[in-house]
């Protein structure tokens, strides 16, 4: 496609979907967009996309008394244009947990209806970026490779086929063939492939920890997180009307493992930090198959203290697993 | 129209079902046992979600065995726990489940049993003294160790005796009764007795349950009688919400209390144990 049909597209796209894309306000982030000038594509967003689906505060259902009123479920067709391979991944992860292991209707709902149109990056666009270290996969609708002049379109789906049929007009063939050269980004390579199981004890997370703010920008900013809590809140006027909300939580609080009584499991923040990488890293892992960590970068661009994980976890070496001994 | 398409939906998993209090009982100034109308199968050890809409929800462990009802021994805790103190016989509450992985009752048949809990840590034990009772041709010898902080505390007091007709019980208090020591408990921690008392760890299956700190202390005891992991069973206590496997509030290392556990084998547990 050549980059000046790329906003004919879009436009004629946002006539049957709310187009979502990257905008730049005080920060980049994903806004609907009406005029397709106005996306901005150097950056990555600064907020991922996790919010449109896994929705940050969500009612489950309201009630009366005892008596329970479901919510009604629904989302427009929405069209979401220029995500990163990395929150690409960061959506396919999160199908995982919500659309493979359990059938959250909530999450269903606001997923079915969407479009997912990627945007390969040139080359890393934040110096925090690792995806490159991690092992991604193709998930999309359609893909545009930037290439100078023209966009390289991939077919990802059949809702990407049948997509790039009905707007064929704006695309033009390509007899070239898919590369892995082409999937490559440059400079988002940056954590060392090291199994980190053997450095459970080790010393170096201190380094992380001993600077954390326990302020949860980490967990809020990534977009695979998907924690959450479940309480009830009731009307002031009548306190036997209510609902019963979800909304995320963070691990790196203490709030996160504490039990009636007061009882703190994880009371220590290297504890909570550890936790958060080897779940990211290892434990979701074991258990869906696949590393959740997408290599973003977000949680350390956004951590006041820029606690670089990846640059802890480099550094460790054999041999220096050893903490002061815990028994 | 509207109506057909919900029933072809999946059920959502978050919406719990009404169940009426049949009996409430007062076992101590912060703990009671209910009998709700909940007719499902389950195995001793398995949780569910009770909810107060309003207060929130949380985690009880079944305590009783039958496909009839399901009990819940409570204690007055949190928010949602004191509120569910104030039911009364006939009122309504809301629950989902049962969750979690229970006591694995049918592999473990022709073995002693030998059960070791405190303080509200009881209450999933009494979900197996009460399985064992149904199915006493399976199990052989039954010791119970129940250990409460003082002679006030002790639970299920309607049930001693005929547990100490039936079985080996021993009950023990951490505070030195005032006046009336009731229940024929001893002074002393459960672990005092347990030491004290000969068992060897033939044939035997160990249920252990009950703060963290008296787990700890209770298999340093049975590591001592020559007991080996894979004979103790643990039951663990984490803050929960989704008990779905989902909302990663009760994990241990990358184990899901509410989907793998609540109920680990000691083997098990012993590798997430560093946490």
């Amino acid at each position: 496609m050549e980059k000046k049909r790329l906003n004919e597209f879009l436009l004629q796209l946002s006539k049957s979907y709310e187009l979502i894309a990257p905008v730049k306000t005080d920060v980049v982030r994903f806004e609907r967009v009406k005029n397709p000038e106005t996306i901005h594509l150097e950056k990555n967003a600064y907020f991922p996309l996790k919010e449109y689906f896994f929705k940050k505060e969500e009612v489950l259902f309201t009630f009366t008394g005892n008596k329970i009123q479901e919510t009604t479920l629904s989302s427009p067709k929405r069209a979401f244009f220029g995500i990163r391979k990395c929150d690409l991944n960061a959506i396919h992860h999160q199908d995982i947990v919500f659309m493979k292991d359990t059938q959250d209707p909530y999450y269903i709902a606001q997923r079915k209806n969407s479009l997912l149109l990627g945007y390969h990056c040139p080359s890393a666009p934040s110096p925090y970026c690792f995806c490159g270290s991690l092992d991604l996969i193709d998930f999309f609708d359609l893909m545009f490779y930037d290439k100078e002049d023209h966009f390289l379109v991939e077919v990802g789906s059949e809702k990407g086929k049948k997509l790039a049929e009905k707007y064929g007009k704006l695309f033009s063939p390509s007899t070239r063939l898919m590369t892995q050269a082409d999937k490559v980004i440059p400079g988002a390579d940056r954590l060392d492939k090291k199994d980190i199981s053997a450095f459970y004890d080790h010393k170096d997370w201190k380094k992380g920890a001993d600077i954390c703010l326990s302020c949860g920008a980490c967990t809020a900013l990534c977009p695979t997180c998907y924690c959450f809590e479940i309480h009830d809140e009731v009307k002031a006027e009548n306190v036997n009307k209510g609902e019963r909300k979800r909304s995320w939580s963070s691990c790196q609080l203490q709030e996160f493992t504490r039990v009636a009584g007061d009882h703190v499991f994880r009371e220590d923040r290297e504890e909570r930090f550890k936790h958060r990488i080897y779940h990211q890293l290892e434990y979701f892992k074991e258990k869906y198959g696949v590393q959740m960590c997408v290599g973003c970068g977000r949680c350390i661009d956004g951590c006041p203290t820029r606690i670089d994980f990846v640059d802890i976890i480099n550094k460790m070496e054999h041999g220096k697993e050893e903490t002061e001994s815990k028994n | 129209m509207a109506k057909k398409k919900q029933k072809a939906k999946t059920e959502n998993p978050y919406i719990p079902k009404p169940y009426k209090v049949l009996e409430y009982y007062r076992e101590t100034d912060d703990n009671f046992t209910i009998t709700i109308n909940m007719k499902v199968k389950h195995d001793p050890g398995q949780f569910v979600q009770l909810s107060l809409p309003g207060f929130g929800e949380a985690p009880i462990s079944i305590c009783s065995d039958s496909e009839e009802y399901i009990k819940l021994n409570i204690r007055e805790v949190g928010t949602v726990t004191k509120a569910l103190g104030n039911l009364k016989k006939g009122d309504t509450l809301l629950v989902r489940g049962p969750y979690g992985r229970g006591y694995p009752m049918q592999y473990l048949t022709g073995n002693n049993v030998l059960i070791i809990g405190g303080g509200c840590g009881v209450a999933p034990l009494k979900g197996i003294i009460d399985y064992v009772e149904n199915h006493r041709d399976d199990f052989k010898e039954v010791m119970l160790f129940l250990g409460y902080r003082s002679p006030n505390d002790v639970l299920f007091k309607r049930e001693l005796e005929e547990w100490r007709n039936k079985y080996h019980l021993q009950v023990t208090v951490d505070e030195e009764a005032h006046g009336e020591m009731c229940y024929d408990a001893k002074h002393g921690f459960v672990t005092d007795v347990l030491r004290s008392t000969p068992i060897n760890n033939e044939n035997k299956i160990v249920f252990v349950c009950g703060p963290p700190i008296m787990m700890k202390y209770v298999i340093e005891v049975l590591k001592e009688k020559g007991f080996n992991d894979k004979q103790i069973f643990l039951s663990a206590e984490r803050l929960m919400y989704c008990a779905m496997g989902v909302c990663c509030h009760c994990m241990i290392k990358g184990k899901f209390t509410c989907v793998d556990g609540p109920v680990f084998r000691y083997d098990e547990m012993k590798e997430l144990s560093d946490e």
